[in-house]
């Protein structure tokens, strides 16, 4: 069926973003640094992922715009959360 | 059925009971007040987190996703076959989406029995503290997962049930459950 | 199911007139006014609550677990005449937790489950209120009876206090899944399934609180930011989405058996709403 095998390629693609953390703790160790610009790469791949589960899984892809919007506006708002409290935390350090 | 035909056929639907994503959303919302005040916690003090970070092992991570991110696969493909009528298939995926998440919590387990081992326990500094807040809390959604795959079970298997927005809500609560491990692992193992 | 008030086909029309004519005749003639008398009183009760605990006492938000000996007598010291005001308060107002409860248990006895899980709801709500409410305005009250006792005893009424009302979080829990349950098997429709899911919601924050037991600093402490103001943000919805569900239940009410009404336009409106009661008649 046409629909596992994108499912499969989904998997295939969410699979690798995760592998590449392998790779950006490769490049990252060594130091024992904490980098603004690791932190925020890191979080807007798993944003990425994110928003592919809700496509993809969830089907939001072949639902409602209303849906397709909605689940746009909450990944933009996590992001925005996120990185706003780790940039905060980092100002009144 | 291609693609198009299926959208059309089928009109563009909400997944599953709308309420269920009204509680993912609001869900999400909160959990994504955990993840913001771990991060600031954590740009206040980087050096200990970065430490106490350094003793987690990436590996048991990307395994922990990975095999999490197959359930969430064979939930999808599930949902799909049984839509278009064929229970058998659906009902075995059910079953692997169970065994994927049995495999999620041994490792999960084993890799909190080891942590405590070492020393490394609830509250022994603030690092570890939002770990095993954030993996123990997804772990209680992880447990109430396997309720929901019941549901789930229990509606593939009844030639009378097969409610197939039952069946969507059934997924719809377990990929909330996979995509909130995406950011928490992403958060607690990789962030540097 | 409550089937003995069974209003005949349409009840009367009440009088339009003046206010207090009104009110008289829903008094004697309005077959829900028992259920409209437990729901304002559910609406006075988390009024008082929220008025005495955080503006009267102040004893919410909770203080820091971390304060030394002199500044938790000074806590006791300075609230020595708003606890026993507002805990006298809530002492009088505590009756109206049985009609709150009996409210709530009320409309899983109009849903198509077991009326056990109506009673198992009645019977756990009314024993928390002791840890969950009670125990915290005792031990206050007596920590300001005696401003001269010994500071390491008015200590231990503080953790006392702060740690009951906090920790014993366990029997809201398993009422918010017990009303939880009993809405998503409910096949009268008295709530719509997202209510569900928010006691659901409910529920886990209730065991986010509980490793307050164990930190005394930190986010996870009984004031700490997850553990105290994030669970009140969601508490906050909770029970003000539960005040509007159980309004609306009463609205659609028709005292049958089988599924509850949708909410009509032109439904009987509350008596004391001041809304034209030609809009009821209509």
């Amino acid at each position: 069926m046409k629909f596992n095998k994108r499912l499969l390629v989904v998997w295939v693609i969410l699979a690798s973003l995760t592998l590449a953390y392998l790779w950006i703790d490769h490049t990252a160790n060594g130091s024992l640094r904490s980098r603004a610009l690791i932190t925020s790469s890191v979080i807007v791949i798993a944003l990425v992922k994110v928003r592919i589960i809700f496509r993809e899984f969830m089907e939001v892809r072949q639902a409602p715009v209303l849906l397709c919007r909605l689940t746009d506006a909450w990944v933009v708002l996590i992001g925005a959360v996120l990185l706003s409290c780790y940039f905060i935390g980092v100002a009144i350090r | 059925m291609s693609d198009l035909a299926e959208t059309t056929k089928r009109g563009r639907s909400v997944p599953g009971q709308p309420d269920m994503w009204a509680f993912v959303l609001f869900e999400t919302l909160v959990f994504t007040a955990y993840f913001g005040f771990y991060l600031f916690s954590r740009a206040r003090s980087p050096e200990l987190f970065l430490h106490a970070q350094a003793q987690l092992d990436l590996r048991i991570g990307v395994v922990n996703t990975l095999v999490l991110l197959l359930s969430s696969w064979s939930v999808a493909r599930c949902v799909q076959s049984a839509r278009a009528g064929a229970y058998g298939p659906a009902l075995r995926d059910a079953f692997l989406t169970a065994l994927f998440a049995v495999v999620f919590l041994g490792v999960k387990m084993f890799e909190w029995a080891r942590l405590s081992h070492e020393g490394n326990g609830f509250d022994s500094n603030d690092f570890f503290t939002y770990y095993f807040f954030l993996t123990g809390i997804h772990f209680v959604h992880l447990l109430i997962g396997f309720v929901v795959l019941g549901v789930l079970v229990y509606q593939l298997r009844g030639p009378k049930m097969r409610d197939q927005k039952l069946v969507e809500t059934c997924a719809t609560y377990w990929h909330t459950v996979d995509f909130l491990w995406v950011l928490i692992f992403a958060l607690l193992y990789v962030v540097r | 199911m409550s089937e003995v008030i069974t209003p005949a086909a349409s009840p009367a029309a009440p009088p339009s007139g003046p206010l207090h004519q009104r009110i008289a005749w829903h008094w004697r003639h309005n077959p829900k006014r028992e259920l409209w008398l437990a729901w304002w009183a559910l609406v006075v009760f988390y009024s008082l609550f929220w008025l005495m605990f955080f503006v009267i006492t102040r004893v919410q938000p909770p203080p820091r677990p971390t304060a030394d000996l002199a500044a938790q007598v000074h806590f006791f010291h300075v609230r020595h005449l708003g606890i026993p005001v507002g805990f006298a308060v809530i002492f009088c107002i505590g009756g109206m937790i049985a009609t709150n409860n009996a409210l709530i248990a009320y409309s899983m006895r109009r849903m198509s489950v077991s009326p056990a899980f109506a009673y198992s709801y009645l019977i756990m709500y009314s024993l928390s209120a002791i840890p969950g409410l009670l125990l915290l305005c005792i031990a206050l009250i007596v920590g300001t009876l005696r401003p001269e006792r010994d500071p390491e005893a008015i200590s231990w009424l503080y953790d006392f206090a702060f740690l009951s009302f906090d920790g014993t979080m366990g029997v809201f829990l398993i009422g918010s899944l017990i009303w939880m349950l009993a809405i998503l098997l409910d096949k009268n429709r008295v709530f719509p399934k997202w209510f569900g899911y928010l006691n659901l919601c409910n529920g886990l924050t209730e065991v986010v609180v509980a490793p307050c037991w164990i930190f005394r600093r930190g986010v996870l402490a009984w004031n700490g930011q997850i553990a105290w103001w994030l669970d009140m943000v969601v508490f906050g919805v909770y029970t003000g989405a539960f005040i509007y569900m159980l309004r609306s239940m009463i609205l659609r009410e028709d005292f049958g058996t089988g599924p509850l009404p949708e909410l009509k336009p032109d439904l009987e409106r509350k008596p004391k709403a001041g809304r034209s009661n030609a809009e009821a008649a209509a």
